[in-house]
């Protein structure tokens, strides 16, 4: 495959786009605050002393809403974007996505669990509540995906095909355990666990925000590190081997990168689909394959098509909103469709 | 839509000064919440709406409000730029961040009960009486909200002595397909009950139900609440998507009866002694109808 862009003007384009929706991101929403208001608040966010006077309105939209907001947009779409990759160098496949290795399935059941269960207990103390379902979320996608993985080893060998078979059958389990706790519920639980499967930056605290940009940093920064490995690996697994890489290693790394990223960006943001499988590809369209433009392209590709996602979310119904969810898989169901039916997928 | 420099004005003022609204009546609101959108309009405040969520369904003239979406998905900015000074709704509005964040803007956010009975009621009127400076309005709506369903419950004693309790089960259901069954501790129970009927459902909450005990519970009375459908088309469209349903005693008696739907959505609202009234007369029939 050769690449359409040369690997300097993609990052070039690349970071002015996540630049620009940066910017929109915080600048647009149901409240038309006027540009100027905009910008003086932003740089008082960052430290610049402006007076203060009149700036109320727009330093309390921009500080508590617009930024939490976007700063989860950019960390939950790269860390998609970056964990598709993963999977994709690590199944060998471009149709890979890390719903694969069950982790986000396992945190659908973490969350089922914790909005169901959660209101049949009942008397949970009141500062575990609101993490309640996050952390369910978490350490549900980062359960099966270990499950996963641990179903795949053999005689100290990791068999990617039994992974993702693995993967399918836990998939499948876990959705019929979510099913069964869908079928347990009552109106109101039904409702809130269907509007987290759809995913929304709704409500976005820094609270909530620090655990993920923690978990996404480091992800973003130990994947890129591994870009010449996975190169290698694109040639096969005996083939990296002999190359000198441990494969083995690397198979761990990618599997234990991806539940941590997905597994944290799930219980910020919840279910968002289609951003670890298309991201990918549009990167790989662009530039070609090398895993050492294609890991870091992704994070900046990824965390734009969020945002622009985001700006759909919050602008088309305002003042109500749509889940990201729906936008998201809207924009990247036809692209796949087009994909397969390209007959290169 | 630029702010204007008073909105501005005001939002500081109650950042401020939190308890500045206590003394003047908030002027714009938001509600989140069937019923208590239906009391905000019978307590004369429908004028003072900017924006409703969806499930403000009744009266009719609320639909042409702003939409804030669903009531348990709130978005902050998009309330704020109702530019709102009071959003009211029941504990089954959230996210609970959101709200956080409204209120962290200056808004009053007011929770009410969406428990279906009288103490609540009384409690969400005393409350939304207070918030609109009519307290008085609010005293006599619940006296006489309370006095209906005395009479009705009166009524319903009578009929119990010369007639037995009906086998009722309440299907909801979206244009007849898949309804679903209203068991134990729901609104749709409380309002059989209520209406002097014997929900012969004995599961928890909505659920799915199988064909084979539908019969077997033969029940006198079928009441449907349809989302799409009303009428004769939605009981139409329920014998069609259900053919077992017309074989029940209650099809072949012609004793099937239809609730709107709204009515189960946020605890007690207006319209529903009107509502009980007609089901009870059709759970007794023989019987005079209650005085209104």
């Amino acid at each position: 495959m050769t690449s359409l862009v040369k690997p300097k003007t993609l990052f070039v384009g690349l970071s002015l786009l996540c630049v620009l929706a940066t910017w929109l991101s915080l600048a647009l929403g149901p409240v038309s605050l006027p540009l100027l208001d905009t910008l003086k608040a932003a740089l008082r966010l960052v430290g610049v002393p402006i007076e203060a006077q009149g700036l109320e309105q727009a330093e309390l939209i921009l500080g508590q809403i617009r930024l939490p907001r976007t700063l989860l947009g950019l960390a939950v779409g790269g860390v998609l974007a970056l964990s598709g990759v993963a999977m994709q160098g690590l199944f060998r496949n471009p149709l890979a996505d890390p719903g694969l290795v069950g982790v986000s399935s396992g945190a659908a059941l973490g969350a089922a669990i914790a909005i169901v269960g959660g209101s049949l207990l009942g008397g949970l103390p009141d500062a575990l509540g609101p993490y309640l379902l996050s952390l369910c979320a978490f350490l549900g996608g980062l359960g099966v995906t270990a499950l996963v993985y641990r179903l795949g080893r053999h005689n100290g060998q990791t068999n990617v095909a039994t992974m993702l078979l693995a993967g399918i059958a836990l998939t499948a389990l876990a959705g019929s355990a979510v099913g069964l706790f869908t079928y347990l519920a009552d109106d109101a639980t039904l409702r809130t666990l269907a509007f987290w499967n759809l995913g929304s930056l709704n409500g976005a605290s820094y609270s909530r925000l620090w655990p993920l940009l923690l978990v996404s940093a480091g992800v973003a920064l130990w994947l890129p590190r591994r870009a010449k490995a996975l190169n290698a690996l694109l040639l096969g697994e005996s083939e990296a081997n002999h190359l000198g890489i441990d494969v083995e290693r690397l198979k761990r790394e990618l599997v234990f990168c991806t539940a941590l990223g997905v597994g944290a960006a799930v219980a910020a943001a919840g279910m968002i689909g289609f951003v670890g499988l298309v991201v990918p590809h549009l990167v790989r369209l662009l530039a070609g394959p090398d895993h050492r433009v294609l890991l870091p392209a992704s994070v900046l590709a990824g965390a734009s098509l969020l945002l622009f996602a985001d700006l759909v979310a919050r602008l088309a119904l305002a003042p109500a909103e749509l889940p990201i969810g729906i936008v998201t898989a809207f924009i990247g169901a036809p692209f796949f469709l087009y994909l397969l039916l390209r007959g290169r997928a | 839509m630029r702010l204007s420099a008073s909105a501005i004005a005001l939002v500081v003022g109650l950042l401020v000064n939190p308890g500045a609204q206590a003394s003047e009546p908030p002027q714009r609101w938001v509600s989140a919440g069937g019923a208590l959108s239906e009391w905000v309009t019978a307590l004369g405040g429908e004028s003072k709406l900017v924006g409703v969520d969806t499930t403000s369904q009744h009266p009719e003239s609320l639909k042409a409000l702003p939409s804030i979406g669903y009531q348990r998905q709130l978005s902050a900015e998009g309330i704020l730029s109702l530019r709102p000074q009071v959003l009211v709704g029941t504990e089954e509005m959230g996210p609970p961040p959101v709200l956080a964040q409204i209120r962290n803007a200056g808004v009053q956010v007011e929770m009410f009960s969406a428990q279906p009975d009288l103490p609540s009621l009384n409690g969400n009127l005393q409350h939304l009486g207070k918030l609109l400076g009519d307290e008085t309005k609010a005293r006599e709506l619940f006296a006489g909200y309370e006095q209906a369903l005395v009479q009705q419950k009166n009524w319903v004693a009578k009929a119990r002595s010369t007639q037995k309790a009906p086998g009722v089960l309440l299907l909801i259901g979206h244009a007849g397909g898949k309804p679903l069954i209203a068991g134990k501790d729901t609104a749709g129970d409380w309002v059989l009950r209520q209406a002097g009927g014997h929900n012969l459902a004995t599961h928890s909450g909505y659920k799915p139900f199988s064909v084979e005990s539908l019969a077997g519970l033969s029940p006198d009375v079928l009441v449907f609440a349809d989302r799409a459908l009303t009428g004769d088309a939605a009981r139409a469209a329920l014998f069609k998507e259900n053919p077992i349903v017309a074989s029940t005693p209650a099809a072949k008696n012609g004793r099937v009866f239809e609730l709107d739907p709204t009515l189960l959505v946020g605890g007690l609202g207006p319209r529903l002694p009107q509502s009980l009234v007609h089901l009870s007369s059709g759970f007794y029939p023989p019987q005079a109808k209650p005085s209104p």
